[in-house]
């Protein structure tokens, strides 16, 4: 009889519970997918140089930006032929994630755009400040782009690491390259056919 | 028990007011209790994820407490812990859905440490040690000072982390130009000396000290 | 989907990322429970066990019933039911079949419930999308980290409490989050050696 009760009682429990959280869920899922999908387009849009504002960012997306499917990947075309994609990788101490574009002769960077990271606050962590990236601007990652010490780079496929953030330099060093040259690759692939 | 009795009616002595004003300092969940510590070290490098964690550890805090109390004659003794994690769970979703509804950036630098609050010592404290022998009204306030005290640490963590690590405070710079950021501070070593020294500290004033 | 290989993960969450001191969770016992190194060993033990087991039951739960169903919101109260559950199990198991174990391992089992770090490992396995593989080596890994934290915390405060002369007000907890830091410190020597995703 005992067991019965408190049987029931989790149930009952269980039941109340979880219909409480379905219906915040129907409430709220809407507004958490459209930030998902707003936070992916407006970072693309970021990256192809588009200029928009947070209200029109979707119909601006819509209207210029042609989106590219490749098996998984998915390439995001403006029309002067920069294409955008999402990157992912292991940081240091975390994945860093993140959006980079490519001019449209396939070799040089337009921009790149970090996401998400999990570096060192105030070292590591540098990664993702406009004034460390905006150095990529221009750059060409064939056959390879390779990150200098600081105050160093000077040829065309060179870039300033961050000093005292060794571990998190390669790491992005790593990152970057591996995704560049295989995207652009893909991204030639595609165009070609 | 019987209030009626006391001679004095100053409200000090009321049984509310003291329901309210344990948590934020005779009982203070951190000093006195060290509870919760996971989510106060991993969060409080930036004051606004240090507000952003305190508003969602109070707000689950007093409407668990609300709820246990309401329900505490009717959850069977032996499976109480399970119903108040059932309870609590059940506001720190809330809690976790709305950030990310309303504010995702904060969402996403909690990362985890949102879901996290279910498994924060205060919340099972205050269920098994107050609000399944008093009453509703008795049992927030209770929580809500709880809630409030542990808001407070969180915000004294962040005042210290994010100025000395960042040189910012709310993301605004306050430190002079010349300031060298103290990288360590914003790391795990920085929270957990901080925390030893605030302890070390609040227990010399409070003289309340472990053997 | 997560690529790291599993092995890498199981060193990783031990050294490089240890869940203790770089990630700052399984706090409460981790102070009150490192008085005492034998006491430390029973819960470390303790912990490998529950988090590997419910990280086992709760991986497929997420992945294979929750997901297609749309119903990723009820996890957080799938989960602690099933840690819940798991944990009021095993001791049951443990007085009825293993009595000698009951007093060096059985009486941390109520405690594991609401520690952090069980928790933990499932909402990390959920976000970083471990298979299944991946998630076991990850939950061994992590609780072994913690386990060997709390291990080395308790060598050190055992001493202590023989030579140190420390001052009143910072005794126990203070003193305890002291020696945290200092080891943080230490296991961040480990960083770079293993990158994760």
């Amino acid at each position: 009889m005992k067991a019965l009760k408190i049987i029931i009682f989790v149930i009952i429990m269980g039941t109340v519970s979880s219909a409480l959280l379905v219906g915040m869920n129907s409430f709220t899922e809407p507004m958490i997918s459209k930030n998902e999908e707003l936070k992916l387009k407006s970072a693309v849009l970021d990256t192809l140089e588009i200029p928009y504002d947070k209200l029109t960012a979707l119909n601006i997306f819509k209207d210029k930006v042609k989106v590219l499917t490749a098996d998984k990947d998915k390439f995001f075309i403006s029309n002067d032929g920069t294409a955008a994609f999402e990157f992912y990788g292991p940081g240091l101490w975390g994945p860093i994630s993140g959006v980079a574009s490519i001019n449209s002769d396939l070799s040089t960077i337009k921009t790149i755009k970090i996401l998400h990271q999990e570096e060192t606050p105030g070292l590591g962590s540098r990664i993702s400040e406009h004034g460390f990236l905006k150095q990529f601007r221009g750059k060409a990652f064939m056959p390879r782009l390779i990150f200098m010490p600081e105050g160093k780079a000077s040829a065309n496929n060179e870039v300033d690491a961050i000093t005292g953030a060794t571990g998190s330099s390669k790491a992005l060093e790593r990152l970057l390259n591996g995704v560049l040259q295989k995207n652009a690759g893909l991204l030639k692939e595609q165009l070609n056919k | 028990m019987s209030p009626k009795k006391t001679v004095k009616r100053s409200f000090k002595h009321a049984k509310w007011f003291k329901a309210f004003t344990a948590g934020l300092w005779q009982d203070h969940p951190t000093f006195c209790m060290v509870l919760g510590i996971c989510s106060m070290l991993a969060v409080t490098n930036r004051m606004n994820n240090a507000i952003a964690m305190g508003l969602g550890v109070t707000f689950c805090t007093a409407f668990s407490s609300l709820f246990i109390s309401i329900f505490r004659n009717v959850i069977p003794s032996r499976v109480r812990m399970l119903a108040y994690m059932v309870i609590i769970a059940t506001f720190v979703i809330c809690v976790d859905r709305f950030l990310k509804a309303y504010f995702p950036p904060i969402s996403e630098e909690l990362g985890p440490y949102v879901g996290l609050i279910i498994t924060n010592c205060i919340l099972m404290g205050r269920a098994e040690a107050y609000a399944i022998k008093n009453g509703p009204l008795l049992s927030t306030l209770d929580g809500l000072g709880c809630g409030i005290g542990y808001t407070f640490m969180l915000i004294l963590m962040a005042l210290v982390r994010e100025t000395i690590g960042f040189g910012t405070l709310l993301g605004y710079r306050v430190m002079p130009g010349s300031w060298v950021n103290w990288v360590v501070m914003t790391i795990a070593p920085g929270a957990f000396f901080l925390l030893g020294v605030y302890l070390w500290i609040f227990r010399t004033i409070a003289k309340k000290t472990e053997a | 989907m997560n690529t790291t290989n599993p092995l890498v993960l199981l060193v990783a969450t031990i050294f490089t990322h240890n869940i203790a001191l770089v990630y700052i969770l399984g706090m409460c016992p981790f102070i009150v429970i490192s008085k005492n190194f034998k006491t430390a060993l029973g819960m470390g033990a303790a912990i490998i066990f529950v988090v590997t087991l419910t990280a086992i039951i709760n991986w497929p739960i997420y992945w294979l019933i929750l997901v297609p169903a749309h119903a990723e919101i009820v996890s957080y109260l799938i989960f602690i039911v099933v840690i819940a559950a798991t944990v009021q199990l095993l001791e049951m198991l443990i007085e009825k079949f293993f009595p000698p174990l009951q007093s060096s391992f059985g009486i941390f089992l109520p405690l594991i419930t609401v520690n952090c770090i069980v928790l933990a490992v499932l909402l990390f396995m959920v976000l970083r999308k471990y298979d299944f593989v991946q998630t076991v080596f990850y939950s061994v890994g992590t609780s072994a980290g913690w386990a060997l934290a709390i291990i080395i915390m308790a060598a050190i405060k055992e001493k202590m409490m023989l030579v140190s002369d420390i001052p009143k007000g910072l005794r126990g907890a203070g003193i305890t989050m002291i020696i945290a830091g200092l080891l943080a410190f230490a296991f961040m020597g480990f960083a770079g050696m293993i990158t994760l995703q």
